[in-house]
């Protein structure tokens, strides 16, 4: 009984240490990074595509600005220096948000403050037409002026203009304060976008749920272009359960049956123990083992815009 | 369950309500320095919100909460009834540096809607050492309202007392 007390005490302890060294590790490296903020020469001005009925601009981490024809989506939108206020922006946004064109549709996948900034949201709230979080969001929110929609997995709402977007099933987790934990199981969703004939995957943060990716590819069976995620990878034995890695993301690309897939999601804040540059590395050695290349898997850089489907 | 329907099953969201981590947290007390005639002493203060109305939460939200607050919902806004014990090493007999303080606090936004700076707001009145005595406070809170300063100051007892609180509040 002593042994199995003392063994327990060991194992607490033994992941405590564990536990409080990455912590240490990664809170290291994000104040490492305090006033390092590259910028980007060059920055698109004028994001609307006149030649394109589908383009993606990567503003940087999981914000994309779409076009599809004369609507703009914007996706997760971070464009503060920090998130959370620990962790510093390595690279400046892909576009001013002085520049942006009015938002059909903003899309909140879940609650982190990586991907629901409400300063971001402050910023952009005279662009923002209508805004979707998943179930659960709105508590988070606060009160702005732009409508503001909660939508649950499988339900669709149909915006201004026919631009249609669906919530769809990931895995992750939709606390943002950590002791919400309990309450909130739910909180984190995928979406769907479609108009005029084109479909976009986005899927915010996500675990491998090959399941998941095959009921939605079921209900989307021609989806153009899917934004997954590659980051973070490491520590891999706690980050497996809610983040693919570049090679997960290569195969939720196949499982959902997509054209064309844009990483996204690294290389703009240290949110891991990843090492610089290693997240797009991995993915290019994954890629080259699983004969992929690039006229499928467009590598953007932080503020290139890439037109898939031209006018 | 078949494949289809448990890609369809979303977790749960309910209300906040007391857990055992939550418990636990709310033990962890919040050190004072406290100046009363002149005299330095070491202080602690521990927190509990009966009720709070939240002004900045989303206009479709429900926004009255009980004990558990979310961190938002109080600093995007909100005005908050406390209760507060509080230990003030001011005298020999132990049983004597124990208080009550009750008030009410409003908190409003700065930065992040108040997840990255709040300021707050607010009077109270406490019982300590056979007084009652009526205090007046400004607090800025960060990360979260995670880490704050709370200042008060109090006219009575004679000679007034400051009291200057590092405020560690999880929700």
């Amino acid at each position: 009984m002593r042994c199995a007390r003392s063994a327990l005490a060991l194992a607490v302890v033994a992941m405590m240490s564990t536990m409080g060294c990455r912590i240490g590790q990664l809170m290291t490296r994000n104040l490492a990074a305090f006033g390092e903020e590259r910028s980007l020469p060059n920055r698109i001005t004028h994001p609307e595509r006149p030649d394109a009925r589908l383009a993606v601009l990567w503003v940087g981490h999981a914000t994309a600005l779409i076009q599809m024809e004369d609507k703009f989506i914007l996706t997760d939108p971070v464009f503060t220096d920090t998130i959370g206020q620990l962790s510093p922006r390595l690279v400046e946004p892909g576009i001013a948000v002085e520049n942006l064109p009015p938002i059909d549709a903003v899309l909140i996948s879940h609650m982190h403050f990586d991907h629901m900034s409400l300063g971001s949201l402050e910023m952009l709230a005279s662009k923002v037409r209508w805004l979707g979080l998943p179930r659960g969001g709105l508590v988070y929110l606060t009160d702005f002026a732009f409508p503001a929609r909660e939508v649950p997995w499988w339900t669709s709402q149909t915006l201004a203009g026919g631009l249609r977007v669906t919530s769809v099933p990931v895995q992750h987790n939709g606390w943002r304060y950590g002791m919400d934990r309990d309450w909130r199981q739910g909180g984190y969703t995928g979406w769907v976008i479609e108009y005029r004939g084109m479909t976009v995957y986005f899927s915010g943060d996500t675990a491998l749920n090959a399941e998941r990716f095959r009921a939605t590819a079921q209900r989307f069976p021609s989806i153009d272009l899917a934004l997954l995620p590659i980051s973070p990878i490491h520590p891999r034995d706690y980050m497996h359960k809610m983040h693919v890695d570049p090679n997960e993301a290569l195969t939720a690309f196949e499982l959902l049956g997509a054209r064309w897939m844009v990483p996204v999601h690294y290389d703009t804040f240290v949110n891991s123990l990843d090492e610089a540059g290693e997240p797009k590395r991995v993915l290019l050695e994954a890629m080259e083992k699983r004969g992929f290349d690039e006229s499928r898997v467009a590598l953007l850089e932080i503020g290139e815009q890439r037109v898939f489907i031209e006018r | 369950m078949p494949g289809e329907a448990r890609a369809q099953t979303e977790g749960e969201i309910g209300s906040p309500y007391p857990t055992w981590p939550w418990i636990v947290t709310q033990l962890v007390p919040s050190p004072e320095l406290v100046i009363q005639d002149g005299q330095p002493a070491f202080g602690a203060r521990w927190q509990l919100t009966p009720v709070l109305f939240s002004f900045g939460i989303h206009r479709s939200q429900r926004p009255w909460r009980a004990f558990v607050v979310e961190p938002i919902v109080r600093h995007s806004g909100s005005l908050e009834w406390y209760v507060s014990p509080e230990y003030i090493a001011l005298d020999d007999d132990f049983s004597r540096r124990f208080g009550l303080r009750t008030g009410v606090r409003s908190y409003v936004p700065l930065i992040e809607r108040g997840d990255y700076l709040s300021l707050s707001f607010g009077t109270s009145v406490m019982r300590f050492q056979e007084q009652t005595a009526v205090a007046y406070e400004v607090g800025a809170h960060v990360l979260f309202g995670f880490l704050g300063t709370l200042l008060s100051y109090s006219p009575t007892p004679e000679g007034g007392r400051f009291i200057s609180t590092l405020q560690l509040r999880f929700f």
